[in-house]
């Protein structure tokens, strides 16, 4: 515990760290403000830029990104009532109406200290339940990595865009991308249409590039004639002490929640933080304020989601399951360079892994002082046009693509997935379940492949190795769980 | 009846997924042993997804999903300019193709000021070319501008 404490501590001691920090969480606010460009295209676009950068410096860029731009969405929810990303959504219910009322500084002031209590708690979450879980995995054997990779996608079946059935086509979709390139016990060559250079493989970042920067781009050359009403804003105000009376249960409901739903595979902030927001209504004294700028209901949301990035970064670590579309990225960010997620992260890496978690720490009171100091100029950021904007995104994204194998074909890739995630959008497909499926899909066939070797080919043996089985019955509920209770409650009805 | 028309591309997408992994090589037993042909996991994903692509169908035929709104010359634009972003890359050069496709998409998506537009298109792309060649050290394809920048 002491040697954790003192690798966390060391952060301080990096000036260039704390550098790298300070200058990322300006980068992430900036990144959370811009409508369209959330901590997930911010984190695969700025990938590339951190190849030269030492594996906890690179990482710690990225997490920083992630956390600073999920409390980010938060300012254009309060004051022009577009969510900067989609899990700052539930924030524009109540904090869009209070800054209507005159009182955007209030507002602010709720959320950048929901946000930073959240994520604190998830980062205190992290450090303590991350090595407990990397424990316990140490005991995983392939069947179950299968069946924690089958859970991992039924959980897509739930997350809040999309619906279930398009979820899991899009996670079906990913994982069949997963198999493209010679198998890897037999190195029998598979969909690579005669192209050698996909041997080994797509390369998750242009594939990650393409879903979510190109594809926002095209969603985003929709909305070029928008006009949007900003509200002015003279100084972010501190909570007062009648405000935080009102509002600390509902921060520490929050912090749970949001630090759960973090920690379940797949799951995001943007559903804590709806989850967050249902929660302070359903408790709350004041019900009727709800969706007209109730503190609570800011609170609620700023809170749960930014609880989730803590909470996320546990499976992403420790199992190497993402826990949300940010930390997908964050999960290649670690692949590339040279830290295997997994337990033994936790035993051979131990001074790395603390020190990412430091840098988080850090970076979670970075953006409360930025939030409070100057929200003020980030929100007049989030007014820039969108025809300069989204030109430069295209530079960095085919850049970025191409910057990580200098391959031209990654920037096809790329390209080829920009436009499949427009269309996949345009239809109301999510965009996140392909990258996850592309993830876990190699983990899901040679897992599963190695039990069959270990079972002299009766599958059905995974059943009896308890952990497996209980996984899978996990992830039986997580795809049918919620269509049952809606039929049982129906009928009771 | 438009609702078939999600669930029936996700069939045919399935079905020649399935076609294309039968045509794969099939791996000696011995080296197999007791796991799977490397055909047998995608064929699996795909009657998977011919599932999927059925229940959709249904969810949409009572629900049927909201009409899409036709996308305007900004957006089918853009995605002509990834597509002429090829040919340039290939046989001019990767900047000056990216300087090109903002310099048009700043113009297509309705700035209307050439010389704004065209600092952009021609600030970033250097910007960023000389962040990743000096200090990441990353070479990019030879073109007219790159072949003469290495020299």
């Amino acid at each position: 515990m002491i040697e954790a404490l003192q690798a966390m501590g060391s952060v301080i001691l990096d000036p260039y760290l704390v550098f790298l920090i300070l200058v990322t969480t300006i980068l992430g606010v900036i990144i959370g403000v811009l409508p369209g460009l959330g901590a997930t295209t911010g984190a695969a676009l700025l990938l590339p830029f951190t190849l030269t950068m030492e594996p906890v410096h690179a990482i710690a860029v990225l997490a920083t990104i992630y956390v600073s731009a999920t409390f980010a969405g938060s300012i254009t929810a309060i004051l022009i009532n577009t969510p900067g990303t989609a899990a700052a959504a539930a924030t524009t219910f109540d904090g869009y109406p209070l800054a209507q009322r005159g009182e955007a500084g209030r507002a602010l002031g709720i959320a950048v200290v929901s946000s930073t209590i959240g994520g604190v708690f998830s980062v205190i979450v992290l450090c303590i339940a991350a090595p407990m879980l990397a424990r316990v995995a140490y005991e995983f054997r392939p069947p179950e990595y299968f069946a924690l990779a089958l859970f991992g996608l039924s959980m897509l079946a739930s997350i809040s865009a999309g619906g279930t059935v398009r979820n899991l086509i899009g996670g079906t979709f990913g994982v069949w991308l997963a198999t493209i390139g010679a198998e890897p016990t037999t190195g029998i060559e598979r969909f690579m249409f005669g192209n050698y250079e996909l041997y080994e493989g797509l390369s998750f970042v242009p594939v990650f590039i393409g879903l979510f920067a190109m594809s926002e781009l095209l969603v985003q050359s929709k909305r070029v004639n928008q006009v949007v009403d900003a509200i002015g804003l003279k100084a972010v105000k501190l909570p007062s002490r009648d405000d935080y009376k009102r509002i600390w249960k509902t921060v520490v409901r929050s912090c749970g929640i949001g630090t759960f739903i973090g920690v379940l595979p797949a799951e995001g902030a943007t559903i804590a933080s709806m989850i967050g927001y249902a929660e302070a209504r359903r408790w709350s004294k004041n019900k009727e304020e709800f969706g007209k700028g109730a503190i609570e209901g800011i609170a609620g949301a700023e809170a749960a989601n930014n609880a989730a990035t803590g909470g996320a970064m546990v499976p992403t670590m420790v199992l190497g399951i993402p826990g949300s579309g940010t930390t997908a990225v964050i999960l290649v960010g670690l692949m590339v360079h040279g830290l295997r997620p997994g337990p033994y992260l936790f035993t051979e890496q131990v001074d790395k892994v603390y020190q990412i978690f430091g840098a988080m720490l850090l970076a979670n009171l970075m953006f409360m002082v930025m939030g409070l100091y100057a929200a003020k100029l980030f929100a007049r950021i989030s007014l820039v046009p969108l025809q300069l904007l989204w030109p430069i995104v295209f530079a960095l994204a085919t850049i970025g693509a191409y910057a990580l194998s200098s391959s031209l074909l990654d920037v096809w890739i790329a390209l080829i997935f920009g436009v499949i995630g427009f269309l996949a959008r345009r239809h109301g497909f999510a965009v996140a379940p392909i990258a996850v499926g592309l993830i876990l899909g190699e983990m899901v066939e040679t897992n599963f492949q190695n039990s069959l070797k270990m079972f002299d080919g009766e599958w059905w043996q995974i059943l009896t190795q308890p952990l497996a089985a209980l996984f899978l019955f996990f992830a039986v509920v997580g795809l049918f769980g919620a269509p049952i209770w809606s039929w049982i409650s129906r009928r009771r009805s | 009846m438009p609702y078939l028309v999600i669930p029936g591309v996700i069939t045919a997408f399935s079905l020649a997924v399935i076609w294309a992994a039968l045509q794969l090589d099939l791996s000696p037993p011995m080296i197999v042993g007791d796991s799977l042909q490397p055909r047998v996991f995608p064929i699996l994903l795909m009657v998977i997804n011919l599932v999927l692509a059925a229940l959709l169908a249904i969810q949409y035929r009572k629900k049927p999903p909201k009409k899409i709104e036709r996308d305007g010359l900004h957006t089918w634009g853009t995605v002509a300019l990834f597509v002429i972003f090829y040919p340039l890359t290939v046989y001019l050069d990767m900047l000056i193709a990216i300087a090109v496709v903002m310099f048009v998409m700043c113009l297509l998506w309705g700035e209307r000021r050439i010389h704004v537009a065209g600092a952009v298109a021609l600030v970033t792309p250097a910007a960023i070319f000389f962040l990743f060649d000096m200090v990441l050290r990353i070479r990019f394809p030879r073109g007219l501008l790159t072949n003469w920048y290495y020299q």
